[in-house]
């Protein structure tokens, strides 16, 4: 109960807390190490942790596909 | 005469300045300005001793080098194609031990053989097209893969659709992936005599080498009757723009997969069955078995904030869990440091953890009566933690150029990782994005 109350107050204030940010207002947030996923170049790094792990997902990595068996 | 004509020079830029201000917008950004070409490339390596091909023990060394390159070009204002080539080539112990009897020297889990499955190359083809609305607040993909090993062929096909709204401070996005798979199943060379029909013990490996411990070797193997493996994934994401220095997104992943789950050369030991050998090599008295379909479930978030004009920092979170019960925490964050307005500095730390699947023990702790089991130690419980450093090289003028092209960055990162169970890794990876002229 304490738990997903938690979850649903961190959902809540992530969504209370939007503001507009105009254009001309992201020059900081187009910062090309303020981008929301990995690098091209660390897409090994995702493969090897999905050869050797057995979670998967909401990394935008792959999910599926190939054996990943060495 | 001549301030006269100086005088007029500021009216006739204002009279240019309203006409242009009148006249149709008919410019429109393009959504990939140029082809760009990525040449990405890493080196892995990984040791351990407690190998799946051969029961829990034995050695895990492993290599592989990759190398991939990455061309998109637009084709137009609003769409553009990404073609993706990549070779993956690896050397494993382990996976040479699929066969240890080559000969060569004493078969033993903990020396690799000299075998044909020590090594193998890995190539992928991957395809994606991606349109852009006028506005670019919709945006749609579709994408074709295969890859193909000596064992393994994959073929998958994919999608999204992602809506930007909010002057595009958030953004929805909903994407969907298939991969049909096939194997080409290998067994471990000792239980090959014992498929239907094969001649079982007088065959020659067994007749031409001493069988110590228990010399009547008789495994309980049955061949697998379905090779194919298909994945289905279904993935949600949200972004949204929280302030002008912080930016976050959840995003919740469910995956399917059914057929062939566990892997035909991974061998088994009982505790409940006397053990055979051949030199110091304990013949497997089965292979991995596994359910013939997983469920999992991963929900993520990642949060960046923008510090100042030398540090940001980015931060990731995962919790996963599959029917299968595992469960899992993944935690990372990484602190770009700009040392220069071309060099930026990347240590980064990253800590995961999870529990064993319900069918996983270590070696010969299984009993021969269950239904599922294995003894590969990536379904075992663990911690691990992994530190990385890396470095990036930007030049956003592009003056370094070969022919056409010109260079804009360079990527390069360590990373050192490590399980509290005793797999240790390492990887150096590499990339090089050019854009043409």
């Amino acid at each position: 109960m304490i738990k997903k109350f938690i979850i649903m107050a961190c959902i809540a204030s992530f969504f209370s807390s939007c503001v507009v940010v105009k254009e001309y207002g992201k020059v900081n947030i187009n910062d090309p190490d303020m981008i929301l996923a990995d690098k091209k170049s660390e897409r090994y790094i995702t493969t090897f942790h999905s050869y050797r792990e057995a979670a998967v997902g909401a990394n935008g990595g792959k999910t599926g596909g190939g054996c990943g068996c060495n | 005469m001549k301030i006269k004509h100086l005088r007029i020079i500021p009216v006739l830029l204002f009279a240019a300045l309203g006409y242009a201000q009148e006249q149709p917008q008919d410019y429109k950004k393009r959504v990939l300005e140029t082809t760009e070409v990525d040449f990405l490339s890493s080196y892995y390596s990984q040791d351990g001793n407690n190998a799946a091909v051969s029961g829990g023990i034995g050695t895990e060394e492993l290599t592989d080098f990759t190398a991939t390159l990455v061309i998109s070009i637009p084709l137009n204002d609003d769409d553009v194609l990404s073609i993706d080539a990549g070779v993956s080539a690896y050397t494993s112990a382990s996976s040479s031990n699929v066969d240890p009897f080559d000969g060569g020297q004493a078969a033993d889990p903990f020396i690799a053989s000299s075998g044909s499955s020590k090594a193998d190359t890995w190539a992928n083809l991957t395809g994606v097209y991606s349109h852009s609305s006028e506005d670019r607040n919709d945006i749609w993909t579709a994408k074709l893969s295969v890859s193909s090993e000596y064992d393994y062929f994959s073929a998958g096909v994919g999608g999204s659709y992602t809506k930007l709204f909010n002057e595009k401070n958030t953004e929805l996005s909903i994407n969907g992936n298939a991969y049909i798979d096939t194997w080409n199943v290998i067994y471990p060379s000792e239980l090959r005599p014992f498929e239907n029909g094969r001649e079982g013990l007088s065959n020659s490996l067994f007749t031409q080498n001493t069988i110590t411990g228990n010399s009547n070797y008789n495994p309980s193997f049955t061949e697998i009757d379905n090779d194919g493996r298909n994945s289905y994934s279904l993935g949600f994401g949200f972004s949204q723009i929280l302030s002008p220095k912080l930016q976050g997104s959840l995003l919740l992943d469910f995956v399917q997969q059914d057929g062939l789950l566990s892997t035909p050369f991974q061998r088994v030991y009982f505790s409940d069955v006397a053990d055979s050998f051949i030199d110091n090599f304990q013949l497997a008295d089965d292979i991995e078995r596994l359910p013939d379909s997983r469920f999992k479930v991963a929900v993520g978030g990642r949060l960046n904030y923008y510090i100042d004009e030398t540090f940001t920092v980015r931060t990731y979170y995962r919790y996963y869990f599959d029917d299968w019960g595992i469960t899992s925490h993944t935690a990372s964050v990484e602190v770009p440091i700009k040392i220069t307005d071309k060099f930026t500095l990347y240590p980064s730390y990253r800590f995961y953890n999870q529990t064993a699947a319900d069918y996983f023990a270590p070696y010969e702790q299984h009993l021969s009566t269950s239904e599922y089991y294995t003894s590969d130690y990536d379904l075992s419980k663990y911690n691990a933690n992994q530190f990385g450093i890396g470095v990036t090289y930007t030049d956003i003028f592009t003056k370094f150029h070969i022919w056409k092209i010109g260079l804009k960055s360079i990527d390069l990162k360590f990373n050192q990782y490590d399980r509290d169970s005793g797999l240790s890794a390492s990887i150096i990876s590499a990339g090089f994005k050019f854009v043409m002229d």
